[in-house]
């Protein structure tokens, strides 16, 4: 390609792709020629938007997840001439606007200094492609918890706009219908501060939490937020409390555009900041919150989406993450009691998968559990897909996700990531057998961020350090030898056969369960021991739990008790002395126990793994490379 | 413990510096020519081990033996470690033994 001639545009290239939405083998249309040039290149969550203009007409084009990294890297630049090689157009969202996906392409010319326009058609064309302002405009401030600002060419003009020039150049570009709602004078989220009245924004609720009750020194109250998103991306947390709360729970509605005056801007509390914001918003009763009809112009959720794969490095740590998959399967309700009020709450149990051909467990609670994990269970056999947002990512069963009070789930969403997805789960995924992310971690297998090999230490790590664990439990990982399990010690209890907990002997037969509420012919016996053991800086004690127990022992309590009441005691302690002098790896939680007014450390096992000699060759020679540096 | 005829750990690359001298590796049985066995060291080489036929092919064999030019080794002990066999940490190990560890081994 001779770099210096200018190059071209395809004339009628968008009324092209606009009738045949999608060349390809079934419908025997090829893809002829179609240059076009990107116009208004802008980030939208982690993938690309622009309007490819042939010169005349323009459409709103989406890039393939894929294609971001072109865009990032400056192949790809605002002004740019790309020839398009494969794309399907889309009839995307409520506006029923057709959308060209571009799956291939290749750039012809990085950046042209203007917009290429065919003269003939400049002055009468001009109205036909009449450009809403947002459109014009480039995101201006993302939240930082986006994808990095690819190198895009921000035109100047793009700084923070004041109200009047917003007003302006809608009113100027509106048409006639649409201008009652835009002579308002809307100011932008970011030009918002505390020391400034009289606003009015326009703002997508883009996260609703629930409606919480709160009991504190100063009485009781109920609390509630929304994340709020302009059109420029901004967003901002706004909370309000009791009266106010009551009073607009039932009018926000999570995804619609609202006129919101009339609240007051604080410096947002670092400690429960969600969205980045210096500010965060109080409405009080007063303030004047007003639903936008037919507005749908503002961006919609902001997803930064992680694969499961990836989800390791986040455990245990504030960041909420988003996730996309297919559901695999939901569980039916169950309540759970919470410890500090012993309130019962809804809990439900989804199992997504995705692409890196992982599952993971989500659990659901409150009102999703209730209402959208129903909607769930009903269309499950469809393998749906949706999308969270906000979601914690915690270690229990190896690696899991809960939702907290401000997830939210949009179920097959419209979004390119939906796509791929459910072009794979078509293709691939539903035909292959996916592990869990979970039973990974727990496992000895190394690659995820967080398996057994990560945070390893020695016993002598945990023993002398009598502070751990003080705060909350703390985890790690050890590779010991059991060097004793006392025979002599109570082994097991009696447990329930539904719900495992403690069952006493009832009166006359039977056993009592208090958890269920029932007499119970039978029961089983669940380990509950301690061991010790032993790795080259000392010993310690370990409390065992059954699973870890049965892994262990080699068989289950029943067996084992079995064993000793009709092989006699010399068998027993053989088994104990079987499962003694094997190494193990264990993952363990240590926490403070006061016992007889005295502070003790107690290290429980929460999974264990056989040693895997290869991985942990592998784990000693990264360690040796870190201790000499090289 | 005998220390009198010391066996060093050695890959395909480390081999050449001990043209005469007992060596340890781990080789994957690719073939068999002609009585010789040829296979794969740790980090790649092809090597070829003198008296050591009948190895499973594709099983990971220990040659302990006798240093020869041309990637050659004369075979006094074989054990067959089977298929289940990391060749990393092996190679990791001969490059630890002849380097910055050399000081810990014989």
């Amino acid at each position: 390609m001779d770099s210096d001639a200018a190059p071209s545009v395809t004339p009628g290239a968008v009324a092209f792709v606009l009738e045949n939405a999608s060349p390809d083998a079934a419908t025997g249309v090829p893809v002829p020629e179609i240059v076009l040039q990107v116009v208004d290149l802008k980030p939208i969550g982690t993938r690309f938007t622009f309007l490819a203009s042939d010169g005349k007409d323009k459409i709103k084009t989406m890039l393939l997840t894929q294609l971001a990294p072109e865009v990032r890297s400056g192949n790809i630049q605002n002004l740019g001439v790309i020839r398009v090689l494969d794309y399907t157009c889309n009839t995307i969202g409520e506006k029923q606007e057709k959308v060209l996906i571009i799956t291939k392409l290749e750039v012809v010319f990085k950046a042209l200094d203007s917009e290429i326009k065919c003269e003939a058609e400049k002055q009468e064309e001009k109205p036909a492609i009449l450009l809403s302002p947002k459109e014009e405009s480039v995101v201006l401030s993302k939240p930082t918890n986006a994808p990095p600002l690819p190198p895009v060419v921000l035109k100047p003009k793009q700084e923070v706009k004041s109200a009047s020039q917003i007003v302006n150049e809608q009113r100027g570009n509106a048409a006639p219908a649409a201008r009652l709602a835009m002579t308002r004078r809307v100011h932008p989220l970011i030009s918002l501060n505390p020391y400034q009245g009289n606003w009015i924004i326009k703002v997508r609720v883009t996260s609703k939490g629930n409606l919480r009750t709160y009991k504190n020194a100063r009485g009781e109250g109920c609390v509630f937020n929304v994340e709020l998103t302009d059109v420029d991306g901004t967003q901002i947390q706004a909370t309000m409390f009791n009266e106010a709360a009551k009073k607009f729970y039932p009018m926000f509605e999570l995804g619609k555009v609202y006129y919101i005056s009339k609240g007051s801007l604080r410096v947002a509390n670092k400690q429960f900041k969600t969205v980045h914001n210096d500010y965060e918003m109080t409405l009080n009763e007063n303030a004047v919150v007003e639903e936008a009809e037919g507005e749908t112009f503002i961006p919609q959720i902001q997803y930064n989406f992680v694969k499961i794969d990836q989800l390791g490095p986040y455990v245990g740590g504030r960041e909420l993450v988003d996730v996309i998959g297919v559901v695999q399967s939901v569980s039916p309700t169950l309540s759970v009691r919470r410890k500090i009020d012993n309130e019962t709450i809804p809990k439900r149990d989804i199992v997504v998968a995705d692409d890196s051909s992982k599952t993971v467990t989500i659990s659901l609670w409150n009102d999703l559990a209730t209402t959208t994990g129903q909607e769930l269970l009903d269309m499950v056999d469809s393998a749906p897909i949706i999308a969270i947002k906000s979601l914690k990512v915690s270690d229990f069963q190896g690696l899991s996700l809960s939702t907290v009070g401000r997830s939210t789930i949009v179920v097959n969403p419209d979004l390119p990531e939906a796509e791929q997805l459910r072009a794979w789960y078509d293709s691939e995924g539903k035909g292959t057998s996916m592990a869990s992310i979970g039973s990974d971690m727990g496992a000895s297998r190394v690659g995820g961020a967080r398996s057994m090999y990560s945070d390893r230490v020695f016993l002598s790590h945990i023993t002398s350090d009598p502070n751990l664990g003080q705060d909350k439990p703390v985890f790690f990982s050890l590779n010991a030898y059991i060097s004793l399990i006392k025979p002599d010690q109570t082994m097991w209890y009696r447990a329930c056969k539904t719900c495992n907990k403690k069952v006493t002997e009832a009166i006359g037969s039977g056993y009592w369960c208090e958890g269920c509420q029932k007499n119970d012919a039978e029961c089983s016996l669940r380990y509950i021991m301690v061991i010790k053991v032993s790795d080259p800086t000392g010993e310690a004690w370990l409390s065992l739990f059954n699973d870890q127990a049965e892994r262990i022992v080699g068989c289950s309590a029943d067996e084992l008790d079995r064993i000793r009441k009709e092989e006699g005691d010399d068998s027993y302690l053989l088994k104990l002395k079987e499962a003694t002098w094997v190494p193990h790896l264990f993952r363990v939680s240590v926490t403070q126990n006061e016992y007889m007014n005295e502070k003790r450390q107690r290290i429980t096992v929460r999974s264990e793994a056989p040693v895997d000699h290869a991985a942990e060759a592998k784990y000693m020679l990264e360690e040796i490379a870190k201790l000499t540096g090289c | 413990m005998d220390t009198s005829g010391p066996a060093a750990f050695v890959n395909g690359e480390i081999l050449k510096m001990f043209v005469g001298r007992r060596v340890r590796t781990v080789v994957q049985a690719q073939r068999e020519e002609g009585g010789l066995l040829i296979g794969q060291s740790t980090d790649g080489h092809q090597l070829t081990i003198k008296g050591a036929s009948g190895a499973p092919m594709s099983h990971y064999v220990e040659i302990i033996g006798i240093a020869e030019p041309n990637q050659a080794i004369r075979a006094e002990v074989c054990t067959d470690f089977g298929e289940n066999f990391d060749p990393a940490p092996f190679n990791g190990l001969c490059k630890l033994a002849n380097g910055q560890m050399k000081d810990l081994f014989l």
